[in-house]
C-alpha cells in the first residue's frame, strides 16, 4: 500500500535488517543459543571439554549423578561428554555442508537466472530436476554405493583420502543446493530485468562481471537464509542417515546415540535417548528461529511487525 | 447551504485512522471532515501516501487490521454510523449501501472464477434472488455498462477480457445492488490513455442516472476537473484545501494545491522552459515536522509554519483551506 | 480429449527429465557402482569362473552398451534378481509396495488435511494470537527428530512404560484357516490388526509432517490473502468463510496440490524408511533399507529408478491439475 514507501527509511538493507534483527526478542534469544552451542563446538574441537567421552566405565546405565550429569550408556560412558561431542560432529556437518551447498547452489543459481532462456538455464534446471526426482535417503545411498572403495588422492603429498565416509556429506550437498539454485535463480530473473543492470549491460559491462559485482551481492541475503536452512537440514538428516547406517560411522554423534537408544529405552534406560533428543531439539529450534528472524529481518517488504 | 439541499451520503467527522509500524504508531489521517451529498461527485487528489486511499478503504472499514485501526472520529453512511458496526453488520452495507470500484482491474478480480460466478455472488449477498436471476440481472448490468454480448462475455474469465473491459466489469459488480455512494480509487490509471476517458464518461454517466454520491480518487487533477464538482487536496493525512472545482482551478489557495495545478502539462500560450515541480520530499509520516507538514517544501513559509499547524479555515471563495497565508 | 493431448505433449516435455533421472541412476549405481563380483562367487573361485560372472552381469561391456542393457531393465521393468535371496527384484516389489501404500496413506491424507485446516485457521486469524500459537507450534513440531518421535511413540503407545495400546512391531499376517469364517470376520480381522499395526506409525508421520505443512499451507493462503481480489470481494459485502474457503482455497490450490502430488512418489514407492525400518514393516522402506544394508544392488536400482520416474510424472500429472484449476493456463502452452 501507498503508505508503506512513506515509512521505509532511506538507510541500507544490512543495517536496517540488523537493527529489525536485533528487536526481534526471539530471534536475539536464538542467536544466543546457537552462539552458545558454537562456542561448545569451538572448545570441543580444541580438546578443551568432553575429551573422555570414549572412557569406557566400570559399571553402564549408571543413573545421573555429578561424576556423570546425564548417566552413563551400555558401555558407562559419560552420556553428558558425548552429547558435547555430538554438538561437535553437528557443526561439522552442518557448517561443511551449509556452506558448499550453499555456494553451489547460489553460484549456479545466479549463472542460471542471468542466462535465463539459454540453454546454459535449461542445463542447470535440468541437472537440479533430475536431483530432485531422487528421494533423498536413497540418493545417499547410491552415492554411498558410488563411492565405496573411491578415493581422492593428492598427488604431491602421495596422500589417499578415502571418500567413502564421507558419502553422507557428499550426498547433502548434491541435494541441498537445488532449493538455494532455484530461489536465486528466481530473484536474478528479477533484478536482471532492473534498469541497473540493463544500464551495466548497455555500456557494454561483460555478463561475469555483472553477476559478480551486481547480482551476487543482491542475492546474499538469500544465501544467508539458504544457509541456515541447509545447517538445520543437515544435522537433522545427520540423525536419519546414522540410523538407517548411511551416516557417520566414527566417533559420535546425536545419531548415533539415539539409534543406540532404541534398545536402551525399551529396557527403560532414558539417558542416551534424553541427552542426545535434548541438545539436538534445542539447537535445531533455537537456529529455525533465528532463521526464521533473519528471514523477516531481511524481506524489504515486511514493514509492520 | 439551503434548506431544500440534499441529505449527505456520507459523512465524515474528525477521522483519524493508524498504523503500527515498527517505527511506532503513525497516523495515515489525522481528524479529517467532510461529506458527500447524494448525487454529488467529490475529487480527492494528493501525493501517494497521503491518505487518499486509507480514506476510501476506512468509509467501508476495510483497512487491514492490523496493522491499521481507526481510532477517532465517525464515518456516517446514509444515516448508519460505520465506526462502531460490527463486521457482520458491515457486510450488509458493503456493495449495497457504499460500493467500490480497485485501481488494478487486473489483479481485482479473482483469476480462477469467471465473471459471472463473480457477479452473481455479490449480487446473491445482498439480494435474496436464484442463481439464474441473479445471472440474468448481471447481464444486464453488463449491458449497462456497454459491454457488447454481455450473454458471452459473462461466462469468460478476467484473464480473457482487456483491461478497459475488466474495468467496467468491475464498475458493473459495484453497482449490481444499486449503491448510494460509489467510492472510485485511482479508476483509469492502469488503463489506456485510450480507454481512460470511456471509462470515466461511463463512471460519471451512471452516478448521474443512478443520482450516487461519488468519492473519484486520483493524482490527476485533469480527471476531477473533468468530472467533480467539488475538489478536496490531501497532505500527509491531513486535508489542505477543500474547494468547487472552478474555484480550486482558477484560484488555487494553497500553495500546494498550486504547485500540483502548476505542474499538470497543459498546452500554454508562452512556452515554459521546464514545467514546475514542487521542490523537496514528502516528510515521513512517522517524523513529521512540528507545523505546517508542508513547511519544508513551501516557498511562502514563515517561522510560523515551523511552530504551529495552520487549522483548515473557510475562505471567501466558500471553500475551506489549511495555510497562514493562502492566496 | 483436450487433456489427454495436453498431457502427452507434457510427457514429450519430460522426456530430457526422464532420461536425465535414468541416466544418474544408472551412472551412480551401475557405472559407479560396487562390484557383486565377490559377493556372488566363493573365495575359491577360478578366473574363468569370474570372467564368466563378469561377463553375465556385463562389467566388461563397454559404457555405452552397459547403458543400453540399464535402460532395457528400466524399460520392460525387470531388473533381475536380488543378490541376497535370489528373488525376482520385481515380485519383491510386487509385494512390498501394497504394504506401504497402507501404512503410507493414512498419514498422508491426514496431514495434509490437518495441515490446510490448521493453516486455514491460522491465516484467517494472521498477526493475532491463533495464528502465533499454531506457528510456534509448527516450529516445534519441525525442530523435532523424526527419530525422536518414533522412539518416544514406541515408548508411550507400545510399551509398559507408557500406554501399552500397540504391538511394538510388526505387520498384518494371513488370518487363521478357520473353515467357517465369514468374509465380515475375515475383514474384521484384517481391519483391526490392520489399525493396531498402522496406528503408531500413523501418528509419528503426522506429526513430524505437520509442521512443515501447516507452516508451507499458511505461507501459500496468507499470500493469497493479500491479493486484489480478497479485497474486492471484501469490499462487495462477501463473508469472510466464503472469501476463505471459495476465493482464497482454489487460488492457494495450485500450490498446494503441487507440494501434495510431488511428495506422492515419495510416499508411495520409496516407502518410509524410517518408519517401516523401526516398526518393521515390510514394505517398499524395509525392503530398500535391507537391500542398502546388504549392498543388494538391483533392488535399490529399482526402486530409485522407478521413483524418479513416477516422480517425473507426477510432476506431469501437476501441470494437468494447474490446468484444471487455473483457467490462465491454455492447452497451447
Amino acid at each position: 500500500m501507498s503508505e508503506k514507501e512513506v515509512i521505509v527509511g532511506r538507510e541500507s538493507l544490512w543495517t536496517k535488517s540488523g537493527r529489525k534483527l536485533l528487536r526481534d526478542r526471539a530471534g536475539v534469544a536464538a542467536m544466543v543459543v546457537v552462539g552458545i552451542y558454537g562456542i561448545i563446538a569451538l572448545l570441543v574441537s580444541f580438546g578443551v571439554i568432553a575429551q573422555d567421552w570414549d572412557k569406557l566405565g566400570e559399571e553402564g546405565f549408571e543413573g545421573m549423578s555429578a561424576a556423570h550429569w546425564f548417566g552413563t550408556n551400555i558401555n558407562g560412558q559419560d552420556i553428558f561428554a558425548r552429547a558435547l561431542q555430538g554438538i561437535k560432529t553437528a557443526f561439522q556437518v552442518g557448517v561443511v555442508v551449509a556452506i558448499s551447498a550453499t555456494a553451489i547452489g547460489g553460484i549456479l543459481g545466479a549463472i542460471a537466472g542471468y542466462f535465463h532462456r539459454t540453454i546454459v538455464d535449461e542445463v542447470i534446471m535440468w541437472i537440479y530436476g533430475c536431483i530432485d526426482a531422487i528421494p533423498f535417503y536413497l540418493f545417499v545411498a547410491a552415492v554411498a554405493f558410488a563411492l565405496k572403495g573411491a578415493e581422492f588422492t593428492v598427488p604431491v603429498l602421495d596422500l589417499h583420502i578415502s571418500l567413502a565416509p564421507y558419502a553422507m556429506h557428499i550426498a547433502m550437498i548434491a541435494t541441498f543446493w537445488s532449493s538455494t539454485c532455484r530461489i536465486v535463480r528466481g530473484e536474478v530473473i528479477k533484478i536482471r530485468g532492473l534498469e541497473y543492470i540493463q544500464a551495466a549491460k548497455a555500456i557494454g559491462v561483460g555478463p561475469l562481471t555483472i553477476i559478480r559485482r551486481h547480482v551476487m551481492p543482491n542475492t546474499s541475503h538469500l544465501l544467508l537464509v539458504q544457509s541456515t536452512i541447509a545447517f538445520v537440514g543437515a544435522i537433522k538428516s545427520e540423525v536419519i542417515l546414522t540410523f538407517l547406517g548411511l551416516g557417520v560411522k566414527e566417533g559420535v554423534s546425536w545419531g548415533i546415540m539415539l539409534s543406540e537408544s532404541i534398545n536402551d529405552v525399551l529396557r527403560g534406560h532414558m539417558g542416551n535417548f534424553l541427552g542426545a533428543s535434548g541438545f539436538l531439539f534445542v539447537l535445531v529450534i533455537a537456529f529455525n528461529m533465528f532463521a526464521d528472524a533473519l528471514q523477516d529481518a531481511l524481506d524489504p517488504k515486511k514493514v509492520s511487525g | 447551504m439551503t434548506e431544500s439541499a440534499p441529505k449527505p451520503v456520507l459523512r465524515i467527522r474528525d477521522l483519524v485512522v493508524e498504523f503500527k509500524t515498527e517505527m511506532g504508531v503513525i497516523r495515515a489521517l489525522d481528524k479529517i471532515s467532510f461529506e458527500v451529498m447524494a448525487g454529488e461527485s467529490l475529487g480527492i487528489v494528493g501525493e501517494s501516501g497521503c491518505g487518499k486511499s486509507v480514506t476510501a478503504l476506512s468509509i467501508l472499514k476495510l483497512i487491514p487490521s492490523p496493522p491499521g485501526r481507526i481510532a477517532e472520529g465517525s464515518i456516517e453512511l446514509d444515516g448508519i454510523e460505520v465506526v462502531s458496526q460490527p463486521e457482520h453488520e458491515m457486510r450488509k452495507v458493503r456493495g449495497a449501501l457504499a460500493s467500490m470500484i480497485f485501481q488494478e482491474p487486473m489483479t481485482a478480480l479473482n483469476p480462477v472464477f469467471t465473471i459471472g460466478n463473480q457477479m452473481v455472488e455479490v449480487i446473491r449477498v445482498h439480494q435474496k434472488v436464484s442463481k439464474t436471476k441473479a445471472k440474468k440481472q448481471a447481464i444486464e448490468m453488463l449491458r449497462t455498462v456497454n459491454i457488447e454480448s454481455p450473454e458471452k462475455r459473462i461466462d469468460q474469465y478476467p484473464h480473457e477480457l482487456s483491461g478497459g473491459m475488466r474495468q467496467r466489469v468491475m464498475i458493473a459488480m459495484a453497482l449490481s445492488c444499486s449503491p448510494k455512494l460509489l467510492i472510485a480509487d485511482e479508476p483509469t490509471t492502469a488503463l489506456d490513455v485510450t480507454v481512460q476517458a470511456q471509462v470515466m464518461e461511463e463512471i460519471k454517466r451512471l452516478q448521474q442516472e443512478m443520482n450516487m454520491g461519488l468519492i473519484l480518487i486520483t493524482h490527476d487533477l485533469g480527471v476531477i476537473a473533468e468530472s467533480c464538482s467539488r475538489v478536496l487536496v490531501m497532505y500527509c493525512g491531513k486535508i489542505i484545501e477543500m474547494a468547487e472545482t472552478g474555484e480550486l482551478y482558477k484560484n488555487p489557495r494553497h500553495p500546494y494545491t498550486r504547485g500540483l495545478l502548476d505542474s499538470i502539462p497543459r498546452v500554454r500560450k508562452e512556452k515554459l522552459k521546464t514545467l514546475p515541480t514542487i521542490k523537496g520530499m514528502v516528510p515521513d509520516l512517522a517524523d513529521l515536522p512540528k507545523g505546517c507538514r508542508f513547511a519544508d517544501r513551501c516557498p511562502k513559509v514563515e517561522d510560523r509554519c515551523r511552530t504551529e499547524e495552520p487549522p483548515l479555515e473557510d475562505t471567501e471563495g466558500g471553500g475551506k483551506v489549511a495555510c497562514f497565508h493562502p492566496n | 480429449m483436450e487433456t489427454l493431448q495436453y498431457a502427452i505433449r507434457k510427457l514429450i516435455y519430460a522426456i530430457p527429465l526422464l532420461f536425465g533421472v535414468t541416466f544418474l541412476s544408472f551412472i551412480l549405481m551401475v557405472h559407479f557402482g560396487p562390484d557383486l563380483t565377490y559377493s556372488i562367487l566363493p573365495k575359491s573361485a577360478t578366473q574363468e569362473q569370474i570372467e564368466e560372472i563378469r561377463a553375465e552381469l556385463g562389467y566388461d561391456l563397454p559404457f555405452l552398451q552397459r547403458y543400453g542393457k540399464f535402460m532395457k531393465e528400466v524399460v520392460t521393468l525387470d531388473f533381475g534378481s536380488s543378490t541376497s535371496s535370489g528373488e525376482k527384484v520385481s515380485s519383491i516389489l510386487k509385494k512390498a509396495v501394497p504394504v506401504s501404500f497402507l501404512v503410507a496413506l493414512p498419514a498422508f491424507i491426514l496431514a495434509n488435511l490437518l495441515g490446510i485446516l490448521l493453516a486455514l485457521y491460522a491465516a484467517n486469524h494472521r498477526g493475532r494470537f491463533p495464528d502465533k500459537a499454531v506457528m510456534v507450534l509448527a516450529a516445534i513440531g519441525m525442530s523435532i527428530s523424526y527419530l525422536m518421535v518414533v522412539i518416544a511413540f514406541q515408548l508411550i503407545f507400545c510399551t509398559s512404560y507408557g500406554l501399552n495400546w500397540f504391538p511394538v512391531q510388526g505387520w498384518v499376517e494371513p488370518p487363521p484357516d478357520y473353515p467357517d469364517a465369514t468374509a465380515g470376520e475375515i475383514f474384521y480381522y484384517y481391519w483391526y490388526y490392520y489399525w493396531s499395526y498402522v496406528a503408531v506409525p500413523t501418528l509419528a508421520s503426522i506429526f513430524v509432517a505437520l509442521g512443515y505443512n501447516t507452516r508451507f499451507f499458511r505461507a501459500v493462503i496468507v499470500e493469497e490473502l493479500n491479493r486484489d481480489y480478497v479485497r474486492t470481494a471484501r469490499a462487495y459485502g462477501v463473508r469472510n468463510r466464503k472469501i476463505m474457503m471459495k476465493h482464497v482455497l482454489k487460488n492457494a490450490m495450485i500450490p498446494i496440490s503441487t507440494r501434495i502430488i510431488i511428495t506422492l512418489p515419495f510416499v508411495v514407492i520409496a516407502g518410509n524408511l524410517v518408519v517401516e525400518k523401526f516398526f518393521g514393516i515390510p514394505g517398499v522402506g524395509l525392503v530398500t533399507y535391507d537391500a542398502i544394508t546388504n549392498g543388494d544392488l538391483p533392488i535399490v536400482k529399482a526402486v530409485v529408478t522407478c521413483t524418479a520416474v513416477l516422480y517425473v510424472l507426477a510432476l506431469i500429472l501437476t501441470d494437468i491439475v494447474y490446468k484444471i484449476i487455473d483457467p490462465r493456463i491454455s492447452y497451447s502452452k
